[in-house]
């Protein structure tokens, strides 16, 4: 009854998808290191005091547990709280300019019942104390880059700004059930159950039309920026379009502005999001893999007022994409099995040695039936299918090809292989 | 490039079909018997399939499925990340309590409410401040007030028919219910120019 040792959200790694996360996780990594990124990890757990007053994440989704001391922790459910905390702490003048890359898991218990994962394992990018567009643009750059870095290329980054709805929400008078009704409609892009909920409201019939057109205001960037502009109330909307057409021309200075489109119509659903978001789709792949935003008055709550933008990518969800369009890398470094006789022992471990000093996989086993029957129960197991198997005995080396035995000299060892 | 429909078996999809029919698509391997689980229409531009309505918000989210076409009532009560772009004007009909009009609800007690949608049940009773047991029951919700399993019943209500015939009536009016237009929320981004003009056409038909 294996059901009782596991729980729903959790799920173990396998090797073969370990491996692929790895070489993932290595490969941007590199790619975050050589943009002037520097790693970073922040504890598993996290005092509750740090999410309670935030309103990003529901207090019923947070896994919370009680130390010796009666103070509840969490373990941590997002990662960008925890490393804006550490910027904050060990990074205490304003000014500076802090680039950060983390991988992590972060955790939340979700009630759905649904096999929703409640483990998500994440790698991502925070840029401290600039904010201009260029900083934007480098942050979504680096979104569709890492992407394409691992050899996905239906890349697909949705760009918003969370202002562009506050601050026509700011000239209204609505209730804070109203405002959230409406939010909830905009975000589900429900055009008719809007346009009902508008018609008892009192607003203006411009309001109205401007609210009704929020959901619509997606897709190609330019044409959007045209629509856009048609419908400010206020300087402030003016300078969302204003600074989201700058990012844009900085990504097509960068010759990624063809992954780019917007949609106006995202709400504020992490709460800390005080400017431009984004989502990265993979085409054909039904959730976002990617998440991103500015947050500028994040910081300030731990004591140092700074900008910052950032991203994270969930990682398994790619894995899943890449697995079903064969993308993932896989292991084909074959292994070498020696075989020996106690009294070769020393001999053996000497040539597993010098193997491993080549960068070469390999593993030894005392003879204890005959050669047959190893070789058989060996070529059973999955796990050393492409294994090279070697004997040792007496002082001789030969490798099993086929029924046959062949002698090799211990020099040879290596070459053989090639 | 194709654009997938899941539509909940029965009415709704019935009448989606003839919607889809009217507006020029022509499924010629489709009929109410067949067997085949994916059916394309002549041009190549759409296919749906047919599953349980509880399924389609499921197919949509995930993705299998660009566009789905299920009753509101559905998405109450299996909410899905989807984008509900349309409410249609197909499988019209109202969620509602039901019971007997001559016997009062209970007062100062626990009052037991058998349905097929007890997140709804619970959402409604829970907006009201109403204390209320949930027995959830797939079928022949009628029943359950009649043979005293509960109170009332939370159920959609089309003409009534089946309530008058059993002795009951509506109490409350929950909330109307109408089938709608659902799109994966990526899709709508990436196959912009081809749901684009799916969904205009069925704006017309509104």
């Amino acid at each position: 009854m294996l059901l009782n040792y596991t729980i729903d959200g959790f799920e173990n790694i396998q090797h073969q998808d370990y491996y692929s996360l790895q070489k993932i996780i290595n490969k941007l990594t590199n790619l975050y290191r050589l943009y002037g990124y520097h790693q970073i990890s922040t504890p598993t757990f996290e005092t509750y005091d740090l999410y309670v007053h935030e309103d990003s994440i529901p207090c019923d989704d947070l896994f919370k547990l009680v130390n010796h001391q009666g103070k509840v922790l969490v373990l941590k459910p997002d990662a960008t709280l925890p490393v804006t905390r550490m910027a904050a702490m060990n990074h205490p003048n304003p000014d500076e300019i802090i680039k950060f890359s983390y991988q992590t898991n972060i955790y939340r218990n979700f009630s759905s019942p649904e096999m929703i994962k409640k483990e998500i394992t994440q790698i991502g990018i925070e840029y401290f104390g600039n904010d201009s567009p260029e900083c934007d643009g480098e942050v979504i750059g680096l979104a569709i880059l890492s992407l394409l870095e691992i050899g996905i290329k239906d890349i697909h980054i949705d760009l918003g700004h969370v202002g562009f709805i506050n601050y026509l929400f700011e000239e209204l008078t609505l209730s804070s059930f109203e405002r959230e009704t409406l939010f909830q409609y905009i975000e589900n892009k429900n055009i008719g159950d809007i346009a009902c909920f508008l018609k008892p409201l009192n607003l203006s019939t411009a309001a109205k039309e401007i609210i009704v057109k929020l959901p619509t205001l997606y897709g190609e960037p330019k044409t959007v920026l045209k629509e856009m502009k048609a419908l400010c109330l206020n300087e402030k909307m003016e300078g969302v379009v204003e600074k989201i057409s700058e990012i844009y021309s900085h990504l097509e200075v960068m010759g990624l502005a063809n992954y780019i489109s917007f949609d106006l119509g995202f709400t504020n659903q992490m709460n800390y999001y005080s400017d431009i978001n984004f989502k990265g789709y993979i085409n054909n792949w039904g959730e976002p893999v990617i998440s991103g935003g500015r947050y500028n008055n994040l910081s300030e709550k731990f004591g140092i007022p700074r900008p910052a933008c950032g991203f994270a990518i969930d990682l398994m969800k790619v894995i899943d994409y890449m697995e079903q369009e064969n993308l993932l890398p896989i292991d084909t470094q074959s292994k070498h099995v020696i075989f020996y006789d106690d009294a070769d022992k020393a001999m053996a471990y000497t040539i597993a040695n010098d193997l491993r000093t080549q960068n070469e996989i390999s593993e030894v086993f005392m003879i204890k039936s005959d050669w047959g029957f190893h070789i058989q129960s060996l070529r059973e197991n999955p796990l050393y299918k492409n294994a090279k198997i070697y004997f040792l005995s007496k002082g001789n080396l030969c490798i099993a090809e086929g029924d046959q035995y062949l002698s090799l000299k211990f020099n040879e060892i290596k070459r053989a292989v090639d | 490039m194709v654009i997938r429909f899941a539509l909940a078996k029965g009415r709704v999809a019935k009448k989606a079909i003839e919607l889809l029919t009217e507006l020029g698509y022509v499924f010629d391997d489709y009929s109410e018997k067949s067997r085949k689980l994916i059916f394309t229409d002549t041009t190549g531009t759409i296919e749906f399939f047919l599953v349980k309505s509880p399924d389609v918000p499921t197919y949509v989210e995930k993705g299998a499925a660009d566009i789905g076409i299920v009753g509101k009532d559905v998405l109450l009560e299996h909410p899905a990340q989807v984008y509900e772009l349309l409410n249609l004007n197909i499988g019209r009909c109202k969620m509602c309590v039901a019971g007997y009009e001559d016997r009062p609800l209970p007062y100062g007690k626990k009052m037991v409410v058998g349905t097929k949608y007890p997140l709804i049940a619970k959402t409604y009773f829970n907006a009201k401040n109403q204390l209320v047991d949930i027995i959830k029951i797939n079928g022949s919700v009628e029943l359950a007030p009649i043979i005293g399993l509960s109170d009332c019943i939370v159920d959609i209500v089309e003409s009534g028919n089946t309530l008058k015939e059993n002795g009951l009536s509506v109490l409350e009016e929950i909330c109307d219910i109408s089938s709608c237009l659902i799109v994966n929320q990526v899709s709508l981004k990436t196959k912009r120019e081809l749901i684009d003009p799916i969904i205009q056409e069925f704006k017309t038909q509104l």
